[in-house]
């Protein structure tokens, strides 16, 4: 059995509060794009989104600070040298070992938390992705000092567009990212280790240790 | 910004063709003398309601035009509410009672009677000629211009290829929307739905069947009243090129060649979607502040960031993940079944 800390308090705190604002997010910002009145009426979807947009952005900023001052930034850097080979094998780990009942490829060490699709997919979302939309999402609330068209292309259009693919792309993520949680060693070990902050797994060489955080 | 300039008169196409007729411009003589009548009968003279006025020690140009030369003569009569008649040729009232509170908050507050009204009003009873005074903003605006009077030649060349000036069955001028002893331009900064209110209400005073749950003509367009309250009729109404965010155009478009596409406001980086986002962002901010405007904007229009091809790529490849995803998870089971088998 091994036991790592690997989620201090902060973290955790800021995991399930940003959840939080991102699904309020996600669901009044669905509901007006498509006008689900049902859903959340249109008067008080859009208060709301405006606001969770702005805490949102709060909420990216404590991410990053938190990362650079606890040391947890350093799960989030990439291998250049490693990565093909680490991706290869978690990748075919997930499309073909699971389903076999092979060894998991990676295994969870204080320094190394997240497994290479993770580390790509979290570095994406959360250093690319966000900022992007968190970017398209002021543009649009300070649209009046923006200039009306760029390249002969309304400034509006292009901000909805970003905003709206962004808003896809993650949509995807968190689909994928709440199923990769349940491939740990049991289906819970991940959700329990970002509720309790403790990963706990059995055996120093578990035959299908999964290990992955989602 | 909503209509800001006008002119005097609101009453004088109908006046006028009263006074063609001998028999109306005697119709007008007869009643103004018999609501004359009226007040001194009731104990109330009218002189009273002048002597009201009257400034007390007030330099020329600090008192209001309604109280100024020999305006309190004429609003000696015209104060009252009932000050009107019926027009023989169309059988409408013409009202001729002006609202001094009103008038006084008007644009043209400081103007008298006279300034406008200059011909044949010296005397009472006036002739019947007096009334056919042709009064015309445009002209009357150019030569006030260094009084402040805003150039309308704009929006006359625009009224000329408006479906009101092409196409009406009566005779159709600037006052036929605008009454000067009333018009008042909203102010800059004014909310959003009060430009939206005032711009509209021009309208539907006259296009009353639209001011109906569903209006004429408007039967394909969704949730009519939520549009009324929100957008101005012109932003259909009016042609997109040359717009002026701050002077509507007043070259007013008929149904057919009016906007019926949805998608002009409600997807797409259109021209006329920027003006409109902005403006009412602009507008908003100005008068919230900045916080307030980013959290309670409502400049937000439905479907504004829609665009079907990404919205279908995006659903489906949701569709597909959550597919995969079940069929992972199902893989997954038979795989652990297989496992618990074997043991």
């Amino acid at each position: 059995m091994t036991e790592l800390y690997l989620y201090p308090v902060w973290l955790r705190a800021w995991h399930w509060l940003n959840a939080l604002i991102f699904l309020v997010s996600l669901v009044t910002g669905i509901s007006m794009h498509f006008s689900l009145g049902w859903l959340i009426p249109f008067e008080v979807a859009v208060p709301v989104h405006n606001a969770s947009g702005i805490v949102l952005t709060v909420s990216w900023v404590a991410f990053i600070i938190g990362n650079w001052v606890s040391g947890n930034g350093k799960h989030y850097l990439i291998n250049l040298r490693s990565l093909p080979m680490d991706l290869f094998r978690q990748t075919r780990y997930y499309v073909y070992g699971i389903f076999v009942n092979a060894p998991h490829p990676f295994h969870v060490s204080e320094e190394h938390k997240l497994n290479a699709l993770q580390t790509m997919s979290y570095v994406g979302v959360m250093y690319v992705l966000m900022p992007l939309l968190i970017l398209s999402g002021w543009a649009f609330l300070l649209s009046p000092s923006l200039p009306e068209t760029v390249l002969g292309i309304g400034t509006i259009w292009i901000v909805a567009m970003t905003h709206l693919v962004l808003s896809w792309m993650l949509l995807l993520f968190l689909i994928v990212h709440v199923y990769i949680i349940t491939t740990g060693e049991t289906v819970m070990t991940n959700m329990r280790a970002m509720l309790t902050g403790w990963h706990r797994e059995r055996g120093p060489q578990p035959e299908r240790a999964g290990d992955d955080a989602g | 910004m909503s209509n800001r300039y006008s002119c005097p008169d609101p009453s004088r196409p109908a006046a006028d063709a009263a006074i063609r007729r001998p028999a109306a411009g005697l119709a007008v003589f007869a009643l103004l003398v018999l609501w004359l009548a009226v007040p001194a009968v009731s104990g109330a003279a009218p002189g009273d309601a002048a002597k009201a006025l009257e400034p007390a020690g007030e330099t020329a140009e600090e008192v209001p035009g309604i109280e100024r030369d020999d305006s309190p003569e004429c609003m000696r009569c015209h104060w009252m509410e009932t000050m009107a008649y019926r027009d023989r040729d169309t059988r409408k009232i013409v009202d001729l009672s002006i609202d001094r509170d009103v008038y006084r908050h008007s644009v043209h507050a400081d103007l008298a009677c006279r300034d406008c009204h200059a011909r044949g009003y010296k005397h009472y009873p006036h002739r019947t000629s007096s009334a056919d005074e042709a009064l015309h903003c445009v002209g009357c605006h150019a030569e006030r211009g260094d009084d402040g009077a805003p150039d309308l030649t704009d929006i006359s060349l625009e009224f000329q290829e408006s479906v009101h000036a092409i196409e009406a069955s009566r005779p159709f001028d600037c006052f036929s929307c605008h009454n000067p002893h009333t018009f008042r331009p909203v102010e800059d900064g004014a909310p959003v739905e009060a430009v939206v209110a005032t711009t509209n209400r021009l309208c539907l005073d006259c296009h009353t069947k639209l001011d109906t749950p569903v209006p004429k003509g408007h039967e394909w367009l969704p949730k009519p009243r939520e549009h009324w309250a929100s957008v101005r009729c012109i932003e259909c109404h009016t042609p997109v090129e040359g717009r002026d965010m701050y002077q509507p155009s007043h070259a007013l478009l008929g149904a057919p060649e009016s906007n019926r596409n949805c998608v002009e406001c409600h997807t797409q980086g259109s021209e006329l979607l920027s003006q409109l986002y902005n403006y009412r962002a602009a507008e908003q901010r100005e008068q919230e502040g900045f916080f307030a405007q980013a959290l309670y904007n409502d400049a937000y229009i439905v479907g504004m960031s829609r665009s079907p091809l990404i919205d279908r790529i995006g659903l489906a490849l949701a569709a597909l993940m959550v597919l995969g995803v079940i069929a992972h998870g199902f893989g997954r089971y038979l795989a652990y079944r297989k496992q618990r088998a074997s043991r």
